[in-house]
């Protein structure tokens, strides 16, 4: 009887814009809270800020950097410890994460095989190896590589400066690798060890 | 390009983030290096290897969330849309009949979404952000939230700490008490742990009275009592019973200090 009032354009456009990005923001959304009932909660008070501050949005602008904008806010706000904790408990956690894998003897195995780095990679369970990287680092290796936003993109969305980005983006994936390396799985890499060393005489 | 700054630039490189004469230097000094050809190698099919498995094993969203959000953001659009029917004339009285039973069911289904929001957060038993007295408390909150919060005394507990949390999509203070020993059930008792949920509602949202007249509802085994003081709204959570639960609830018109002191801070000039 009305017609179609502005409030329903507004939302039919919202919701238009929204449909392609959903699964990618659930997708972070499970890697950054670890739980799927986390990661449904998160995505749906990102969209319901999203949707209250749509008026400020530029259409014709990067509108799924704005909505990872917000869902990386609303992780931060929400879903972490108190600012004082975060800094503490998220720094010593990255030393100690990093002593853990840079030691000088597992650096130096990483750098050899390659081709068993490659086969870890392949067969391993990768999304929970980016699980298990210190916050800092799995948020832009969530946005880099399983979003494939640039640099410039993901400086936007986590408000850093480009330089920041790439050096968390380098030593995030030293450390995925490491973690990839050294996540057990006995037989397989036994079997990995076995094959690899096998092919690098037959290789010479 | 010697080798050192070439691991500098390889990721950039990969990720096609080098402009024309970067990535010619990149490709030139691998031309002539052996090793950094090899490494070149090697993380690129690691990297692409980690972005396949990535992508293909990423989950897809859930198809009742979207579902819900829909219906999250029509509900949010009826609102707006309610306001702009209230401002027509008498004459779309008929309407507004309809539109006012429909309102009624509306604002009951918004009233069940908070309480069972509210239970959900407070069965979570998120760590506390500070632990300590009220005024400790009320200190720490200080610039936090869109407003001011003060915390209120409740018979028979005392205040455990608190901690920034949300119900729905706004953000909340949550403040945790301790049922003092003894005080429920019987003397052998242990202590029982009572959140409260304290936040802004300029626009309406939740349809409930003032104390002593607050809206009790249940959700996950928990009693949800929500009430609200002007602008501010209250969600007491506990699991025990209805009898009990009313003994918790501050005193209305409480004599000395106002117990209920929440300004939002955009109001205040």
């Amino acid at each position: 009887m009305f017609g179609l009032s502005k409030v329903d354009t507004k939302r039919q456009n919202f919701e238009e814009l929204l449909k392609p990005w959903l699964d990618g923001l659930y997708a972070a959304g499970l890697r950054l809270t670890r739980n799927e009932r986390d990661a449904e909660d998160l995505v749906q008070d990102t969209v319901m800020r999203a949707y209250r501050f749509f008026d400020k949005f530029e259409k014709g602008t990067n509108f799924r950097a704005w909505l990872f904008k917000i869902l990386t806010n609303t992780f931060i706000n929400t879903y972490r410890r108190s600012v004082k904790a975060r800094s503490l408990g998220e720094e010593s956690e990255r030393q100690s994460v990093e002593a853990q894998f840079f030691s000088a003897d597992v650096t130096d195995q990483a750098q050899n095989p390659e081709e068993f780095l490659l086969e870890r990679a392949m067969s391993a369970d990768v999304l929970a190896a980016i699980d298990q990287l210190p916050i800092d680092f799995r948020m832009v290796v969530i946005l880099a590589d399983i979003q494939e936003f640039t640099y410039k993109e993901i400086a936007d969305i986590l408000d850093v400066p480009v330089g920041t980005v790439m050096s968390r983006l380098f030593r995030g994936r030293k450390l995925l690798q490491k973690v990839l390396l050294s996540n057990s799985n006995a037989e397989a890499t036994t079997v990995d060890l076995n094959a690899y060393r096998s092919r690098k005489m037959l290789g010479g | 390009m010697n080798c050192r700054d070439f691991d500098t630039a390889l990721f950039p490189y990969l990720d096609d983030e080098l402009v024309e004469n970067e990535r010619a230097n990149v490709e030139m000094h691998a031309a002539h290096c052996e090793g950094c050809a090899s490494k070149l190698r090697s993380e690129q099919a690691v990297l692409s290897t980690i972005r396949a498995r990535a992508r293909d094993e990423a989950p897809r969203a859930p198809a009742a969330l979207m579902e819900r959000i829909s219906n999250n953001l029509a509900a949010e659009s009826t609102r707006s849309r309610r306001r702009q029917l209230a401002r027509w004339s008498v004459a779309a009285a008929g309407v507004m009949t309809v539109a006012w039973v429909g309102h009624l069911e509306w604002q009951a289904h918004q009233r069940r979404l908070f309480v069972e929001e509210a239970a959900r957060r407070h069965a979570r038993s998120l760590p506390l952000e500070i632990v300590g007295q009220p005024e400790a408390v009320e200190a720490w909150f200080g610039g936090k939230l869109d407003h001011r919060v003060t915390v209120p005394r409740i018979p028979n507990a005392t205040t455990a700490g608190a901690r920034v949390s949300n119900v729905r999509d706004r953000q909340a203070a949550y403040i945790r008490y301790e049922t003092a020993n003894g005080a429920m059930n019987g003397a052998s008792a242990q202590p029982r742990r009572v959140g409260l949920f304290v936040f802004g509602d300029e626009s309406g949202d939740v349809s409930v009275g003032s104390l002593p007249d607050p809206d009790v509802g249940s959700s996950l085994g928990y009693n949800v009592v929500t009430w609200r003081e002007g602008d501010v709204v209250y969600q007491l959570v506990t699991d025990l019973d209805e009898a009990d639960v009313r003994s918790l609830l501050p005193q209305p018109n409480a004599a000395t200090r106002p117990t209920l002191d929440v300004q939002p801070a955009s109001f205040v000039h």
